[in-house]
């Protein structure tokens, strides 16, 4: 398991150069990570990740947003991603990660706990489109945020079934 | 008392098939000390031991034990807690058998056996049956889990991932494993299963992603699946024979489950088991509700949309349906009708007749004959107004046309929400009030149906939907209805959240349940005045349970724990700036992060 880590994390930093039976991994021949591994999913500072190519794109956002109806995503993630079966996008907690590249692999990939992997099914440039909108959650640029219902019904005119003050109310 | 009744239940269980027929007929129905005329139940009650999820097949979740009353109920206080180890919705009840408690646990569903002989209650072992991972992004409403059955020396209980075990009550050792339905098309269980003779019957849930619900029946020894009675399609899936016999015109008819869907549809149909079972032993009939039809969006699948939201009465033997009754066709609300069938024999406009209470998610306060499936009564309990009323003659609700949901614009202040009056959590009957105590809420909701396409494992739900408290200025409210006159007598509100925990009732002429905030309370059975609570560490939304302990002494338990669907807002996964979150319950549950914290906790008090 360990080496299966070290190996994919040699693969991400393209350091290929080495041999790469498992062998010669546990003995220590790979060649040495020049950038500091961090914690799991941490920084992706000095890897070469990818970035969204629609980055804030007004169009690949209002994409986004509807493909995140299409694909269903809004079923488990909440309409407007805010958490259900799930968690919530809008937060500050990445599980795996908020950058481009790692949000775009909880897509394409899946996700342990039951995060489909839509990367036979979902085109590449969708899967941007989808990154996009995801990141510009709470943003002044998010397309279609969530609104409040108009009038909440709380003290306001309700519907026929009379109700009756509760006499033991504590 | 203590040895006698546990006894019985044994004797029910463990005896070869045709003894155990032969008694379980003659079982008749028993009347509890100081009960109101004529008020019976079904034998045997949970006394001393709770060896099934309601503790009694009727499901009145009524226990005859006595020592905790009304006038010592101020002494309780807590012997011990346990935590789980799992922050998530703590539904469903403990398990109390050989003094021996055993805990069910939210995901991965680790089975935890406590010693009830010794001090503290220490753990005696721990079952870890490692369920698929996966099937955690595909429950609908939280990791939750409602509880376990004895029988035959096994604790028989679901996991998440569809899959029901039954696991040897002393050493703590797998014995079979079954897989029921498939987590790669959205299938997973969260119900409590139940046992008769030598079946176990157990349902799936996934109405939100397009399943095709059914109730499953296993053999005891093996696990080995005997039927499966399917929601939707043809009669022969049903198990609709010759002895089906409706009471109303529209649920009578040929293949009705191919009929009232368009073609095809109803391989999605839903009508998910996900809730209760209860068992009349006199009858020989299982009764069950089913849930939502597969896709929110009702303009989708024009038709009756039958079997789903039906209460099935069927026998529990060969699975063959002896009646049916669809509470709402071609449901544009989301109403499960998977509620708690209490089961109580009393008058009934002057006739003695064998009743089924049924308090409806579509907040109507349902009662049927249960032999017959006649509705006798449907009275509101909660804010009300998708149908002004039932008709009895007919069956068929009274709709308000404005509140039905379609595609492309949204219904709004339609009440009650999806979550219904009431949700899965079950309530109490007490033969010696003759009152049901609903935990109810009062929450309301704008819904539109919108486009969806079906992909396998993922949500088939093509509805926006956002709930807000309802009219009145309360949510919750546990509500006493006297059934024989069909109205509310007396309620307990809570001002901000719903009460959404199960409710138990004992002879000592106590109600318990507990809070989204965590408070565990006692009631007066009579006048609902609260003689005592405790704040718990986390909201309650499991149920409360009652035994005699080794020393002879009476204890009540209950879990702490937030979670479920309308608690899943107080969870770290959740944003409340998303009304629409969680199914759309967030909106109404904006407040429940300001109030309480996940939690992990068995409490058990004593005196
Ligand atoms: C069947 C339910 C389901 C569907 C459908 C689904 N997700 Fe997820 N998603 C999950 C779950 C559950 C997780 C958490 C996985 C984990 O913790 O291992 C998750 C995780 C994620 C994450 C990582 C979040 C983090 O904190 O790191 C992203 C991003 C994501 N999903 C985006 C999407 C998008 C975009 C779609 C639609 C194409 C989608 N999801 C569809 C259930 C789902």
């Amino acid at each position: 398991m360990r080496l299966t880590v070290i190996l994919a994390i040699v693969g991400v930093l393209g350091v290929a150069s080495c041999n790469r039976s498992t062998r010669s991994a546990a003995q220590g021949s790979a060649a040495p990570i020049q950038a500091n591994v961090g914690p799991i999913p941490g920084g992706l500072e000095g890897v070469n990740a990818r970035l969204n190519p629609y980055a804030t794109d007004a169009v690949a956002l209002q994409d986004g947003r509807r493909l995140f109806d299409w694909y269903n995503c809004s079923g488990c993630h909440g309409g407007h991603a805010g958490g259900g079966m799930g968690p919530s996008l809008r937060d500050e907690t990445w599980i795996y990660g908020n950058h481009d590249s790692q949000i775009f692999d909880s897509i394409a990939q899946g996700r342990s706990k039951g995060m489909p992997a839509w990367g036979t099914k979902i085109p590449e440039d969708q899967i941007w489109q989808l990154v996009a909108y995801i990141k510009s959650m709470r943003t002044p640029e998010e397309p279609d945020p969530p609104v409040e219902p108009a009038d909440e019904m709380v003290g306001g005119p309700g519907p026929d079934s009379p109700v009756e003050p509760s006499p033991h109310n504590p | 008392m203590r040895i006698y009744l546990p006894t019985l239940i044994v004797i029910l269980i463990v005896q070869s098939a045709a003894m155990e027929t032969a008694i379980a007929q003659n079982s008749g129905p028993i009347t509890v000390p100081g009960s109101r005329p004529n008020i019976q139940l079904v034998a045997p009650l949970a006394s001393g031991q709770w060896t099934m999820p309601a503790g009694d097949y009727g499901n009145t979740r009524f226990s005859p034990l006595d020592s905790i009353n009304t006038r010592n109920v101020q002494n309780l206080h807590v012997v011990t807690t346990t935590s789980t180890g799992i922050p998530h919705g703590h539904e469903g009840q403990p398990l109390v058998v050989n003094n021996t408690l055993y805990i069910v646990t939210p995901f991965p569903n680790n089975l935890i056996a406590l010693d009830l002989t010794k001090p503290g209650f220490p753990q005696k072992w721990i079952f870890r049956p490692n369920p698929d991972i996966r099937s955690v992004g595909i429950a609908c409403c939280d990791i939750v889990n409602r509880g376990a059955s004895f029988a035959d020396g096994k604790i028989i209980y679901n996991t998440l991932d569809a899959h029901t075990l039954a696991v040897d009550a002393n050493t703590g050792k797998e014995i079979w494993r079954t897989a029921v339905g498939d987590i790669k098309i959205g299938e997973t269980t969260t119900m409590a299963p139940v046992v008769v003779r030598n079946m176990v019957y157990a349902g799936i849930s996934g109405g939100e992603l397009g399943v095709r619900g059914r109730l499953i029946a296993m053999d005891l020894k093996s696990g080995k699946i005997l039927w499966r009675a399917w929601n939707s399609g043809s009669d022969a899936d049903a198990l609709i024979g010759p002895n089906f016999k409706p009471f109303y015109a529209k649920d009578q008819g040929k293949d009705l489950g191919l009929s009232t869907w368009t073609p095809g549809q109803w391989k999605l149909g839903g009508g998910p088991v996900w809730g209760w079972i209860s068992y009349d032993p006199e009858l020989n009939l299982i009764y069950y509700g089913t849930g939502n039809p597969g896709v929110w969006n009702a303009d989708m699948r024009p038709g009756d949309n039958k079997w789903s939201i039906t209460i099935w009465a069927r026998d529990p033997e060969s699975g063959q349906a002896k009646w049916a009754y669809q509470v709402v066709a071609h449901d544009a609300w989301d109403y499960d009708e998977i509620m708690e069938n209490i089961l109580v024999d009393m008058p009934w406009q002057g006739r003695q007749r064998k009743l089924l209470l049924h308090p409806g998610r579509t907040g109507f306060m349902f009662v049927l004959d249960r032999e017959s499936g006649e509705v006798l009564s449907a009275e509101k309990y909660e804010p009300v107004n998708w149908a002004n009323s039932y008709n009895l003659k007919t069956g068929l609700p009274d709709e308000n046309p404005e509140k039905r949901t379609h595609a492309g614009q949204y219904a709004t202040h339609i009440c009650p929400s999806s979550t219904g009056g009431k949700d899965f959590i079950p309530s109490a009957f007490s033969p010696r009030t003759g009152l049901l105590y609903i935990p109810a809420h009062n929450t309301c909701m704008d819904y539109e149906g919108t486009a969806v396409n079906y992909i396998a494992g993922t949500p088939y739900l093509g509805a926006s939907v956002r709930m807000y408290p309802g009219p009145g200025g309360y949510q919750g409210e546990l509500v006493a209805w006297d059934v024989a006159q069909a109205k509310k007598v007396w309620s307990v509100k809570d001002i901000d959240l719903p009460v959404y925990s199960g409710v138990l009732a004992t002879g000592g002429d106590l109600v318990f349940y507990g809070t989204m905030e965590g408070w565990f309370r006692a009631l007066d059975a009579h006048t609902g005045k609260v003689l005592w609570e405790f704040k718990t560490a986390s909201g309650i939304i499991g149920d409360p349970i009652t035994f005699s302990g080794p020393d002879g002494k009476q204890y009540v338990a209950i879990y702490s724990g937030i979670g479920g669907w309308m608690g899943a807002t107080a969870l770290p996964d959740v944003s409340t700036d998303d009304p629409y979150a969680t199914l759309g319950a967030t909106g109404a549950m904006k407040k429940i992060k300001t109030l309480t914290q996940p939690g992990d906790l068995l409490y058990v008090f004593g005196y």
